[in-house]
């Protein structure tokens, strides 16, 4: 207790205080998005679309402490299922569920490679998303695309009101903005009702139980719980949310494709990390809604990079390696210097004697 | 109770490096038993106690647990009634999860896991006298996590979590090994009087002879995964600390690698 009220003591004296750091943020988040405000909410509601692969690999990295990629094979086959249905004339909000759905059943696979081939999980989840290419393409009827064009998804049905209310009451300058404006409605209220449900089952018997597996398998069997059971679960639920946020993204765009999913582990992977590093959330609630939020923080700041640098779209790959990158080094860096300050100070303090006094009086 | 029949374990059975860790061991454990086994490094204590828990296939022999057939039976079935602290503190409880979230695990022993809460609040009173019953102050931090407890505390814990629900047999490997004599005297007292408060049949492994001789009402030698010697009520009664030493240092004459010879 008392070291730590003396380094918060000498933190204190640290220029970067928290305060400050806050101040530069949020005129950082303002200023962005004045200036590209377009970008901005672009950026936002495809955060939004993209922000349950960051609660999906917080589940299976953190919560199960499980590496599994099976979330780039089971993104485009929610994305492809949805497309699909929607086609066939299915609702595009039942769609959602079914979207889920083919992404559990992708974590269920994975699962079952690993607990009953003992195959290790990064592996299991490689040898999923390559079969998962096959059936993503069988599924979209041997086609890599499938546009929506003129169908009705989940969007539609807001945006013409969307675009009469926003030419009223802004002008006709804002009517361009009016899709992103209704996806960040939409895909907030999906988002939010996701998190809220996935927060309750988090506080039950099987969410404790399914926490306590990846934390310490140990405990949980010996307390008479299978733990390879919660292992599939996990990964079911897990890639559940990914499928959910494939068809999320396929309604965005307006096209399903199978290489949608490319690389998306690397997203979700960023978006946990920034969500920890910047949110600092405790409990799971909060880690669930920070695992989110750095998906959509993730979004937003890569499109400011663009926007500021003015770089072509074909760069997009480098930037999110930059900038994930940057969410990693940057907090190590603080860290870091925050301990060569504090050295800092006490060899000042030992200068002038301080230290000596107090020894003495002691 | 608890029946081991001619129970054998082979590690690396074929191969230059078999270890024959137990060999026909036989053991019958009453009800209410309080046992302390006792054996040099490698003698097969803790095989023992893997093979009654699960965590390690027998070759050969059958396990009876409270007339049940247990032998092919895996781990977490055989944990419904069998309730284990290991010499790691660490391994006992969940890190990143609170006191009383760790509880709530235990509490969940042997009940159908659904969507109810996890957290029950009917059971904050209870968790708070079990907790007081240690006096570690620990009653008023169930909200902190386990992570940030000593090992000590964590070792109690895990103490309490193992026993909460009455399991039929409880077992201690080392568990206090880890732990400064403080520590370690506050859990060892703790088993006692969680044993007989809960009339549980306990085995604990202990490297400790005063242990040994101090705590239960059996002691057990081990050696080369065989029962050296069996020693219950009245001849243990008329065992001292110096016979035990005594006892124990012959049988180690025999070894290739005695632990005094890696001791010194």
């Amino acid at each position: 207790m008392t070291t730590n009220n003396v380094s918060k003591r000498i933190l204190r004296r640290v220029p970067i205080s928290g305060f400050l750091v806050r101040v530069l943020v949020t005129t950082l988040i303002v200023g962005g998005f004045m200036k590209y405000f377009g970008v901005s909410i672009g950026a936002l509601g495809q955060g939004l679309a993209y922000s349950l692969v960051g609660v999906s690999v917080f589940i299976t990295f953190r919560i199960l402490q499980f590496p599994d990629l099976t979330v780039d094979g089971a993104f485009p086959i929610g994305g492809a299922v949805c497309a699909a249905l929607i086609l066939k004339g299915t609702d595009a909000e039942l769609t959602l569920l079914y979207a889920f759905g083919a992404g559990a059943v992708t974590g269920l696979i994975t699962a079952l490679i690993t607990v009953f081939f003992r195959v290790e999980g990064l592996l299991s989840s490689i040898i999923v998303i390559t079969g998962a290419y096959t059936v993503t393409l069988r599924v979209m009827g041997a086609r890599s695309n499938i546009p929506l064009l003129g169908e009705r998804t989940i969007l539609t049905p807001y945006q013409k009101e969307m675009r009469s209310w926003l030419i009223e009451n802004y002008g006709r300058e804002m009517r361009r903005h009016s899709n992103n404006l209704v996806e960040i409605i939409v895909f907030t209220m999906v988002v939010i009702i996701v998190l809220l449900v996935l927060n309750a089952f988090m506080h039950t018997e099987l969410g404790l139980m399914l926490r306590a597996s990846g934390k310490n398998s140990q405990v949980v069997r010996s307390f008479g719980v299978n733990h390879h059971l919660m292992t599939i679960l996990a990964l079911m639920l897990s890639n559940g949310l990914s499928g959910l946020a494939g068809s999320l993204a396929v309604q965005q765009f307006g096209f399903a494709d199978v290489s949608l999913g490319f690389g998306i582990i690397v997203r979700g992977l960023a978006a946990v990390l920034l969500g920890e590093v910047l949110l600092r959330p405790h409990s799971i609630g909060q880690h669930i809604l920070s695992a989110a939020i750095g998906m959509i923080i993730f979004d937003v700041s890569r499109a400011w990079v663009f926007a500021a640098l003015e770089l072509p779209t074909t760069d997009i790959r480098l930037v999110s390696a930059l900038v994930v990158l940057t969410a990693l080094a940057v907090p190590n860096l603080i860290d870091r210097w925050r301990e060569w300050h504090k050295r800092r100070v006490v060899n000042r303090r030992k200068e002038q004697g301080q230290l000596d006094v107090a020894a003495k009086a002691r | 109770m608890l029946q081991l029949k001619h129970v054998s374990v082979t590690f690396n059975e074929g191969t230059p490096n078999e270890v024959r860790a137990l060999q026909g061991l036989s053991l019958d454990v009453k009800h209410g038993d309080f046992i302390t086994v006792i054996g040099a490094n490698g003698a097969g204590k803790s095989t023992l106690f893997n093979a009654v828990a699960g965590t390690v296939p027998v070759d050969r022999g059958r396990i009876i647990l409270n007339g049940k057939d247990v032998t092919n039976q895996p781990e977490y079935r055989r944990s419904l009634d069998i309730g284990r602290v290991f010499q790691n503190p660490l391994v006992g409880t969940c890190p990143g999860l609170t006191i009383r979230e760790n509880l709530s695990v235990a509490a969940m022993r042997g009940k159908h896991l659904g969507l109810l809460p996890g957290v029950k609040r009917k059971n904050n009173e209870w968790f708070y006298q079990l907790l007081k019953s240690i006096n570690l102050g620990l009653e008023n931090r169930l909200d902190t996590d386990v992570a940030l407890l000593s090992g000590g505390q964590r070792q109690a814990i895990t103490l309490i979590m193992a026993t909460m629900m009455k399991p039929k047999l409880l077992m201690l490997d080392e568990h206090t090994a880890a732990l400064d004599p403080n520590a370690g005297a506050l859990v060892i007292d703790l088993t006692v009087k969680l044993a007989e408060e809960y009339g549980l049949t306990v085995i604990m492994i202990t490297h400790s002879m005063h242990q040994a001789i101090a705590v239960g009402n059996r002691i057990i030698m081990m050696n080369r995964g065989h029962v050296l010697f069996d020693a219950s009520e009245s001849e243990r009664e008329s065992l001292s600390y110096h016979d035990l030493i005594e006892r124990f240092r012959s049988l180690q004459t025999g070894d290739e690698l005695s632990d005094r010879a890696v001791l010194s």
